[in-house]
Parts: C-alpha cells; structure tokens; sequence
C-alpha cells in the first residue's frame, strides 16, 4: 500500500509549476517507473503528486533541420527507439533507448525522467552527452536552460531546485556524415543497469567525441581524452592507445554489478568496440 | 461495481480528474469492452483496482517493480507494467486483460496455442505473457525469433522455459494470419 497523497493533473505549464511551488514534499509523475518504485518502498515521503502528462507543452517531440530535436518530459522511451529520425541522426541514442529495460516498461518511462532520476549507470545519458544537449528547466521564475554535462551533480542528484521542472532536452541537429553508437556491458539484458556503457560519436568534421556511464559519481563526457585523441587522429592505432587512456579519466568503483578493474577494463573494450563500428 | 448500461466502451472521458485531495475520486474507464465507472484514491495502483475491486485475477503481483511482467496489461493499445501505474493515472483509459482475450467463451488463438505447446506450468506468468505475445502479434503479425525475443523480454517464467512460449508464439501467429487470409 502507497501512503496518502493528493493527485493533480494540470493541464497547461503555468498551473503545473503553481502545484510544483506549494509544498516541499511534491513530486512530479510523468511516466511513473522510477516514482512508483519509490513510493511503494517508501524511499521518499510524498504528500503530493503533479502528473504532467495532460500538459501538452511537455509532449513535444519535434525536430528541425539546421537546429536539433526537442524531447519534450512526457516523450516516452520507446517513442525514441521506434523514431526513424533518431535512428538516423542520433545512433547512440537510438541504441541506449532500446537496451534500457524492456518493452513495456519503455512505453511508459520517459527520457527526461532517465536524467531527472540522475542513475549513474542510466543508459541514456552518454547518448546525449556526446551531442552536447541541453536541458530547459522552467519554474515560477522563468525559464533557464543548462548543459547535460552541468545538469547532474552527484549520485541520484542534479541541478534542479525546488519547484524546478525539466521541460525538454534539446540535442543539436548533427548534420549528415555524423555517426555514434552505443554500447553496454551488463549482467542481464533489460533487467539491469550497465555495468559500463560507452557512447562514441565521430562528427561530420572527423572529431570524436565519448561518452560513458557507470564509472564515476554521474555519467561523464571525456573531453580530455577526446581532445588527446583528436590531436592524433582517428585512427586504429590512436583507438587503441585511447581505449588504455581511458582508465585515467574514469573513477569507478566496486559493487554489486562488478569490481573496479573489471569497469577499467571493459571501458576500454567498449571504446574500442564503438569506434571499430563507426570508423 | 457499478457498471453503466450500455455494454460498449466508455463513450467520452466525463469528469477529467485535475484535482483528488487524498480522497476517492470518480475513475472512469473501459476495461474489456466494459464501462466502468468506480471510486478509488488516488494511492491505489492500477493493478490493485483491477484485482481488488474489479476482481480480474489475471494480473498478477510478483515483485510489484516492473521486472517480471506478471502485471502486463494493455493499457491504450500499449503494454504497461499494472503494478507500476495509478490506477487514476487510467482515467479515460481503455484497458485490456488476459479476461479480455477470449470471445463469447471461446479461447483465443494465442490461448488455445499456449495451451496445445504446453508453454505454462503453474500458470503464474501466463496473463502476462499472453499480453505481452497480443501486443507483439499485433505489432509484428509474422515475428522473427529476435522479435519474439525483444517483446517477451519484459515477461519472466520461473518453470515452464521459454521454447514452449516461443512455439505457441509462432503457431499463433500462423493460425491468426491464416485466418485473416481467409476473412
């Protein structure tokens, strides 16, 4: 049994931020499955929920040549996996939507709930990272908009202060000639987050860009190492002296998912992977 | 349960619930072809309307955290973990269970395949799976085993194995698409 809470269901923004701004202990719904889970452990103690999904300002899923893709907060997972347009433009992400969790657990969680619950491990992150996308947050106050890469602050933590609301993310249009994957190594598919999960993009200028989860407190873009390897070149021989690199810009830790030379390694297996398939 | 007269889906979405503080609230919603129309609060989860008040026993509870699939539903032509949705979060919604699938007593294809490929045991993760292979059949009427794969993947069986499940799969979609050639 859930505790007690009061349910609203706003249908426009403003009066969807107003519910937000009354009490401490509000918390958004969109799809749910992080949420729930908390709410039937009785993690968090909420006395009230906002679910946003008659809000239509937050369903928009629209993509303009020569800008990017907005996803908007209610877009769910499987919308990503099932779009032709992120099949083709954005692979990593394409592919870190279609591993996380299974079928019917993605046609209710949402991509923006993946970066509001801040998992260290969530797959969709480094996907996004490596487009350098960011995030709108709007609020009573108005409306600001970060980078990914300065949105998550710690384990299960981001920049979001109370009241705050996570609009969209937006991902720039990459072009043609632009290629990413994603890849992960887990225990079990579907039922478990990554153990390591590595997104690499090479652009349509030839710059690569790399992106991983599971290593550090929150999922990391490497620019240093990207930087490094740009400096050499894109190459076999440069794949293989950055997938050794990598272990000096990654910290992760041992746990239930694996030891900390285990991630070491298989960061470097994955970055090697990813670039022999999109070199 | 107060059912409406009419025996045909909900015809509109009366009452869109903004506000439910703490208390029960009208809930409004076709399940199985049937208008239901019921109180609930606003804590109750989906799955628990559909077994407590409804009394449809097909869903079932394992570990109430999206992993195992035995709560699938088909919730607007969409599978959805029950024990992961408010129930008032299907307000307006059409639903459909494992009591939903056979027709005037008769067992659906999908059922009488599962039966005849012994693809349950104790029947515990049966609903589920078969919600699950609806919605695949009706996304893929003719799957391929990665398909099957992929769609079932959301649903866990602890006795049965899964080679009967994917048999009874297979021959169901056979059977459905020979009987659409012939309609």
């Amino acid at each position: 049994m859930l505790s007690q809470f009061d349910y609203v269901k706003p249908l426009v923004l403003d009066e969807a931020l107003d519910a937000l701004s009354h009490h401490d202990d509000t918390y958004i719904l969109a799809g749910g499955t992080d949420l729930l889970i908390m709410l039937r452990h009785h993690l968090i103690d909420a006395k009230h929920i906002v679910d946003i999904k008659g809000v239509s300002e937050l369903s928009v899923f629209n993509f303009v040549e020569g800008e990017g893709l907005e996803i908007g907060a209610n877009v769910v997972v499987n919308t990503l996996v099932d779009s032709e347009l992120v099949k083709t433009k954005y692979g990593a992400l394409h592919d870190a939507a279609a591993c996380l969790a299974t079928y019917q657990l993605r046609n209710r969680a949402t991509l923006v709930g993946n970066i509001c619950n801040a998992s260290p491990g969530a797959d969709l992150p480094p996907a996004m990272l490596i487009y350098d996308a960011t995030v709108k947050i709007a609020s009573k106050e108005g409306v600001r908009t970060v980078p990914l890469k300065e949105f998550f602050t710690g384990v299960k933590k981001t920049q979001l202060t109370k009241g705050e609301l996570v609009v969209s993310v937006f991902l720039p249009d990459p072009g043609n000639n632009d290629k990413s994957v994603y890849l992960r190594q887990t225990r079990l598919k579907g039922h478990d987050l990554s153990t390591v999960g590595v997104a690499c993009r090479i652009d349509g200028e030839g710059k690569a860009a790399i992106g991983i989860n599971a290593v550090a407190i929150t999922p990391l873009r490497l620019n240093a190492l990207e930087d490094a390897l740009n400096a050499k070149g894109i190459t076999e021989e440069s794949v293989l002296w950055a997938s050794e690199e990598i272990k000096n810009h990654i910290k992760p830790i041992t746990d239930v998912r694996a030891s900390k030379e285990y991630r070491l390694h298989m960061a470097g297996v994955l970055l090697k992977r990813c670039f022999a398939k999109i070199m | 349960m107060s059912h409406t007269d009419d025996n045909k889906a909900c015809a509109m979405h009366t009452a869109h619930v903004r506000e439910a503080h703490a208390r029960r609230v009208l809930l409004e919603m076709t399940v199985n072809g049937e208008c239901i129309v019921e109180e609930v609060d606003p804590n109750m989860l989906l799955l628990h309307f559909l077994r407590d008040t409804l009394k449809l026993f097909g869903a079932k509870e394992a570990c109430g955290e999206g992993e195992c699939g035995a709560c699938t539903i088909i919730l607007n032509g969409k599978t959805v973990n029950s024990c992961l949705v408010l129930a008032i979060e299907a307000q307006g919604g059409d639903i459909l269970t494992v009591e939903g699938l056979s027709k005037d007593g008769e067992l659906s294809i999908l059922q009488q395949e599962f039966i005849k490929e012994d693809a349950l045991q104790c029947g515990f993760c049966t609903p589920g799976m078969l919600m699950s292979a609806r919605s695949l059949l009706d996304r893929h009427p003719d799957p391929t085993d990665e398909e099957i794969k992929e769609g079932m993947g959301g649903n866990l069986c602890r006795c049965t194995g899964y080679q009967q499940i994917f048999d009874a799969i297979k021959r169901a979609a056979k059977r459905e698409r020979e009987e659409l050639n012939r309609s």
